[in-house]
């Protein structure tokens, strides 16, 4: 799509330059610029590929300098325990789908779900929040705050310095201002009423006479088939194979597998715009089992989700850096990112990093993860403080 | 970053001439995947095809599927879509258009046939050079008409038999293209993830690894020689051992003796692997090039151009691969 790849190059020139002085500039200005554009719908920074949010900044951030989920791919979030943090991943996402205009599918669950998808904050107003909120944090937590603003830009950035944003953390910075059309802040306590959230499409687990994930899937192939090529679509799978939501038989290898593989080629076909994201709980379905392993081979991307136990409260207090900062709630890993992993993988910086996560009210945000100095010990951590800005610049430069 | 070669040196005694008749395993894991050496598989194939006059980039175009139409235009190339309607079931589906290309015929006209019956298909035309991103694929796409679509029907072996049809049509009929001489085309067959169809089948539907190891031996026959990718995650091989904590699945056993016997028929193995040491920012991973189980049965035995060796490398961001030793 070539004429997209042109309107990336003239509308975030013009998008940065007024972000850096006003936030909420830029949305309206990009309305007009690029009309032919699908909204949600942006290319890649990396290659130009057409990419759409997950609705989370951080996640969009994670994924292999993309900044965003390419059309087209799917991804697959585990987790481990009782929790549901890959639960709230997908309600962000589903309401970034509705909040943008385009078709979610929801499989698997009531209609209740689907009003319980969180409020939208708006575009602007979370930019401003949140570029308050960050000038906030920035003094108090200038190294922290640095490497953060890093990993926008750095994903793509290092290692082909040719085709990044930049590298510096400035206009990284910029980028999360001008991004609020491509991405919205969502409120977690709120509930999303938006014009289109009646268009959202719930395809229920009912029994039917053929094999139910090949009925789901046929559905899924019929809707998608007879909307127009323009429209972006969103499948949503939560707690995929639960039991509580799906019958026995559909965990066998012969059911999910073709499912799965036809999935992947739905989303891949050419004639149609389709990203997926699905939840698995892998307390049910360990990572060790042959079956989750084909699971991830046959899903562009590969997130797992440890939460932290309950006891571990204390832990997780200390580990943030400043009492500002909301502590981790988990760590993040990343077995497998679109694109990167199909080309050969493992040149991310974002492969093997240790990532936490937190879930607040208004976001999911995911930052590296580093264990703090021992608690009490003052001397130490303010030590540790001044040592991280010249560590990184040596990892850096 | 300096440009690479698109076929690294150390690379080249181990793909660019597949011995006939031998049958070359490729394993791979989650997070080491080997789309990029089957492309060289490729790129090493299609270049001795005759398009040795084209300039570098030119070439690496090649690799990157750009002109794959044209090859497939002049049958020298053919692609065997196992990503878009496997399992639609006998009934036509959707008209979804594949991502599909292929071809390629040789000087003493080799042809390349990739089976992909995996999703990874995509990947020919996957890794663009980003001034060539947005041109690739419709490009590409222009020829799905032509392209053979594998479904699978039915159960056991009878399943199998008919995609093995599928697949031999298409390379009797770059065969029987061969630039007109008299004698046949060599064709190679690049087979990318069957062990796709066992997973997703199973014996309830009558296929298991002594199936289908019998069907990598008859699309074995039909091609000059054979390229297979596999997966080789810890939990599909390790699990079915006597060593595990638990029982083993259908799926795991089925896929371990698979992936064995595989390995036991292939003249050379090629493994990718993550680093042991995990990630690093300029290693993408580990690739060991060993025997496998058919080395030295044939007659030319003794011959081979190459020896066992563990090298790292490394995919940038454009696609190209440096392959260099530890420590290098």
């Amino acid at each position: 799509m070539s004429f997209r790849k042109r309107n990336i190059g003239l509308s975030t020139g013009a998008d940065r330059t007024p972000a850096a002085t006003s936030a909420s500039q830029p949305q309206p200005e990009r309305a007009v610029s690029s009309p032919t554009a699908t909204p949600g719908v942006r290319p890649s920074p990396d290659d130009g590929r057409p990419t759409t949010s997950t609705g989370s900044p951080s996640l969009d951030n994670l994924l292999a300098g993309h900044g965003g989920l390419p059309i087209g791919k799917t991804l697959l979030i585990e987790e481990n325990g009782t929790t549901d943090f890959a639960g709230a991943l997908l309600r962000y996402y589903s309401a970034e789908g509705v909040v943008q205009d385009q078709k979610v599918h929801v499989i698997g669950m009531p209609q209740q779900w689907g009003r319980t998808l969180p409020g939208l904050i708006g575009p602007a107003e979370a930019a401003d929040e949140k570029s308050d909120k960050r000038k906030g944090e920035r003094m108090k937590i200038a190294w922290r705050y640095e490497r953060l603003g890093e990993f926008g830009a750095g994903v793509a950035g290092a290692r082909a310095p040719a085709v990044t944003l930049g590298d510096s953390s400035p206009s990284s910075m910029d980028d999360s201002l001008a991004k609020p059309a491509f991405c919205h802040a969502f409120d977690l306590t709120k509930r999303l009423t938006h014009p289109s959230i009646g268009n959202i499409t719930y395809i229920p687990i009912v029994p039917t006479n053929e094999p139910l994930l090949v009925s789901i899937q046929k559905k899924l192939q019929a809707i998608i088939a007879s909307s127009p090529p323009h429209i972006t679509h969103r499948i949503v799978i939560p707690s995929f194979l639960n039991p509580t939501l799906y019958p026995p038989e559909v965990g066998q290898p012969e059911n999910v597998l073709p499912f799965l593989h036809s999935l992947r080629a739905l989303a891949s076909s050419p004639t149609s715009r389709v990203t997926a994201m699905m939840t698995i709980p892998l307390s049910l379905f360990p990572r060790s089992s042959g079956l989750v392993r084909w699971m991830e081979i046959l899903s562009d991307g590969v997130i797992e989700l440890c939460p932290f136990p309950h006891s571990s409260d204390a832990l997780s207090t200390s580990g943030a850096a400043t009492s500002h900062e909301e502590p981790p709630q988990g760590m993040l890993k990343t077995h497998k990112l679109p694109v990167l992993h199909e080309r050969g993988g493992g040149s991310d910086q974002n492969i093997g990093q240790d990532w936490a996560f937190t879930l607040s009210r208004r976001k999911f945000e995911i930052k590296p993860f580093s264990l703090p100095p021992a608690d009490g010990d003052q001397e130490a951590q303010s030590q540790a403080r001044s040592d991280k800005m010249p560590k990184k610049e040596d990892l850096e430069f | 970053m300096p440009s690479q070669p698109p076929l690294p040196h150390l690379l080249t005694p181990y793909i660019s001439t597949p011995p006939r008749e031998s049958l070359t395993a490729v394993s791979s894991v989650v997070g080491a995947t080997g789309n990029w050496l089957i492309l060289r598989f490729l790129y090493a194939a299609l270049t001795d095809a005759g398009l040795r006059g084209v300039e570098g980039e030119r070439k690496r175009k090649v690799v990157l599927g750009l002109d794959l139409a044209r090859l497939t235009e002049r049958r020298e190339f053919a692609f065997v879509d196992g990503l878009s309607e496997l399992f639609c079931g006998p009934t036509a589906s959707a008209p979804s258009r594949a991502p599909s290309q292929h071809l390629a015929s040789g000087p003493t006209p080799r042809t390349t046939l990739p089976t992909r019956p995996h999703p990874g298909i995509t990947s020919l035309r996957q890794p663009p050079p980003p001034s060539a991103g947005s041109d690739g694929p419709p490009q590409i796409t222009k020829d799905a008409g032509q392209v053979k679509r594998l479904r699978l029907s039915g159960n056991g072996a009878a399943a199998l038999d008919a995609l093995e049809r599928d697949i031999t049509a298409v390379i009797k009929q770059l065969k029987a293209s061969g630039l007109g001489e008299d004698e046949e085309s060599e064709v190679s067959l690049i087979v990318d993830q069957p062990d796709l169809l066992l997973a997703a089948t199973g014996p309830s539907k009558g296929i298991g690894a002594t199936e289908m190891a019998e069907w990598i031996i008859g699309l074995q026959q039909a091609a000059t020689a054979t390229v297979a990718t596999i997966s080789a995650d810890s939990p599909l091989i390790h699990n079915a051992s006597a060593s595990a904590h638990h029982i083993a699945t259908p799926l795991e056993t089925e896929h371990a003796a698979f992936a064995i016997g595989l390995a036991h028929r292939a003249e050379m193995v090629m493994q990718l692997r993550n680093l042991e040491t995990g990630a690093a920012r300029d290693v993408s991973g580990v690739l060991r090039v060993s025997k496998g189980g058919a080395w030295g049965q044939r007659d030319s035995a003794g011959q081979e151009t190459w020896e066992e060796k563990e090298v790292l490398y490394f995919v940038q961001r454009d696609g190209s691969v440096s392959v260099f030793g530890r420590g290098e």
